[in-house]
């Protein structure tokens, strides 16, 4: 369970400024949205929408400026270590070890994570058969395929059995078949119980997975909910004009005004 | 603290199967750096210092003139053999380094008391050849002297008229004009091996992890993110502390097995002096990983580390150079030093002097100030959003 409320960062505006802007770049801006356990939420965004800087805000990779968030209870700023406790967290690209074997990136994690050896080695049969990494458990990583680092991250992230799970844009760089794999197992850890936080650009993926939604634009959310209550509140048949209407809302309403009904 | 041993073992794990890190650490400083630097100096320092004892031939033109010549020269362990004909260009080749001709009128001239011509003929684009005509200059010139003061006794003069000054040279350094450059090679190879061996890991652990993407999940773990540095640090540390002992074994090694008659007479480099040095450099290995982490907690790619650490490789450098040129007195300001203080020390016990207990104390607590510092540094670099990005 994920609860963000109103979390703000800005970030020092790097290179040289044109004159007038100010020193800083406003990364998000209030961003408010639940994420429930058993539920897959989306964070749909353009690049550069925020997306990334509120899943590391909630990875406390970095500090909000203001506003807090809990994950499964735990603030992310005063219990920290908990709150990452609870959490695994996979950037977007998976970032592996190449010179280790998968079970050794995987274990690595297990240990710093402080499971036991014996019931690390477990989880970690247990991850290969449910994300079907037997072919490449004990190769090194160097030269593993987009598909295969996803899946040696994904372990990694859920080597510690944590009750949520952060995703960022897990699917870029993978083939069709190996994202249609990706969702089913985003699927199926859901259905276990757990809360499943991913971020993406592309529609259709939300669309296909997720049970909430949020999406977020210039570093607010410009609106949430079930995909349904989406299309029913932006007046759109699907989540593309949807996405449009919300994030700018005036371009939709001179366009339907020239439409004669 | 276990995660802390978890990320201490996964970083050396992982670097023990990179080839640069493996290369720099087990090779480079160890095995490479004293062949070249050690080897180099060692030649050099042959090639400059003459030794009269060495038996050597030296071809002589017209050697039945000069009986007397001969018999002197031999006494100074010279034996003159018969030149070939085309000696000139023998010179010219490096196939001889030196020859004497005697004039045809050489022993005519001397009876009758006139100046005895006497050619050498040296290559002077060639080092040992220009060695080897000083040499035999100097002893002419002993033998000069010694017709000299006969030929004036001969006259019923004394030849110490002709000695208006007495010049008598003391050299009060406990060692020779060259040791100042040999002395601080000890310093220098163990210093920079310390820096090779750990400068890759630093960068891996530090840059590396960041360019791979790797660092962002592996600081939402669990763990403090100190911990993430100390763990890098103790890996890093390992291989400095490694590449430098692998050092002083390989020195220990290479002087016991290839003593150096020319090198010994000036420092000293038994496996005490050696070990000696070893353990006063020794907690440079805790400012010098500090230095590397830091730096490459500061930089953004291991690209950018590299150039970064590319540059500070002249503070482990600078020592070296300066002490080369200048005399800078042992004070304890200079003591409490790191870097140089280590280069003070070292080439004190290089030289077989005992450095004193205060500058010891200083030298340490001067070194382990700066590393607390420069870890402190790269902890609050570690706590800055600038890390991930």
């Amino acid at each position: 369970m994920i609860v963000v409320d109103s979390l703000s960062k800005a970030f020092k505006r790097k290179g040289r400024r044109v004159r007038g802007e100010s020193r800083h770049v406003q990364a998000i801006e209030k961003v408010s949205f639940t994420a429930a356990d058993g539920k897959i939420t989306g964070l749909l965004g353009s690049n550069g929408a925020g997306k990334s800087t509120t899943l590391r805000i909630l990875a406390t990779l970095m500090k909000a400026d203001s506003g807090n968030a809990s994950i499964d209870g735990y603030d992310i700023g005063a219990d920290a270590l908990q709150a990452r406790q609870s959490i695994g967290f996979m950037p977007h690209n998976a970032g592996i070890y190449p010179r280790l074997t998968a079970r050794e990136n995987v274990r690595y994690y297990a240990n710093i994570c402080g499971v036991p050896p014996q019931q690390a080695e477990k989880r970690i049969a247990q991850l290969v058969e449910m994300l079907d990494m037997a072919g490449f458990i004990d190769r090194r990583a160097e030269g593993f395929s987009q598909g295969q680092k996803t899946k040696v991250g994904l372990a990694r992230a859920l080597v510690h059995s944590p009750q949520t799970l952060i995703l960022d844009e897990p699917t870029n760089g993978l083939d069709v078949m190996a994202t249609r794999g990706l969702r089913e197992i985003i699927r199926q850890v859901a259905d276990d119980g757990h809360c499943v936080l991913f971020s993406s650009h592309i529609m259709q993926e939300v669309e296909a997975l997720c049970d909430q939604i949020s999406i977020i634009s210039n570093g607010r959310i410009a609106i949430s909910g079930s995909h349904d209550s989406i299309l029913k509140n932006t007046k759109q048949t699907n989540l593309e004009d949807a996405f449009v209407a919300a994030v700018n809302p005036q371009s939709i309403s001179t366009h339907t005004s020239e439409v004669p009904q | 603290m276990k995660s802390i041993l978890s990320v201490f073992k996964k970083e050396v794990v992982d670097n023990i199967r990179d080839r640069q890190t493996m290369f720099y650490a087990l090779l480079f400083g160890p095995l490479l750096l004293p062949i070249m630097v050690a080897g180099s100096l060692v030649a050099g320092f042959k090639q400059m210092s003459i030794d009269f004892d060495e038996i050597t031939e030296l071809p002589v033109i017209n050697v039945e003139e000069a009986p007397n010549l001969v018999s002197f020269l031999r006494q100074n362990n010279i034996d003159a053999v018969a030149a070939p004909d085309n000696f000139r260009d023998r010179l010219r080749d490096g196939d001889i380094n030196v020859a004497l001709e005697i004039s045809s009128d050489y022993g005519a001239k001397l009876e009758t008391g006139q100046p005895a011509p006497l050619i050498l003929y040296a290559n002077d684009a060639d080092k040992e050849s220009s060695k080897a005509a000083r040499k035999i200059a100097s002893l002419l010139n002993v033998h000069e002297r010694t017709l000299d003061s006969l030929r004036m006794q001969a006259r019923g003069l004394d030849p110490t008229v002709f000695d208006s000054i007495a010049l008598e040279q003391v050299d009060v350094s406990t060692e020779g004009a060259g040791a100042q450059i040999l002395s601080s090679m000890l310093p220098f190879l163990l210093i920079m091996s310390m820096v090779m061996g750990g400068f890759y890991l630093a960068i891996d652990t530090t840059a590396g992890e960041r360019e791979r993407h790797s660092l962002e999940p592996l600081l939402s773990l669990p763990i403090n993110r100190s911990s993430v540095v100390l763990g890098k640090y103790l890996a890093t540390l390992a291989f400095v502390t490694l590449s430098g002992s692998l050092t002083a074994i390989a020195l220990i090694l290479l002087f016991h097995y290839f003593p150096s008659e020319a090198l010994s007479s000036v420092i000293r480099m038994d496996a005490k002096t050696i070990g000696k040095a070893f353990l006063l450099a020794l907690p440079l290995t805790i400012l010098i990983t500090s230095l590397l982490i830091a730096v490459s907690a500061f930089t953004r790619s291991t690209k950018e580390a590299q150039t970064y650490l590319g540059i500070l490789m002249v503070i482990p450098m600078a020592p070296f150079f300066l002490l080369q040129f200048m005399t800078i007195k042992s004070a304890n300001l200079i003591m409490a030093m790191p870097m140089m203080s280590q280069y003070k020390l070292l080439e004190k016990v290089a030289k077989g002097e005992s450095p004193e207990t205060l500058h010891i104390l200083l030298s340490v607590s001067g070194t382990l100030i700066f590393a607390v510092l420069l870890l402190m540094l790269a902890f609050w670099l570690y706590r800055q959003d600038r890390i991930l990005a």
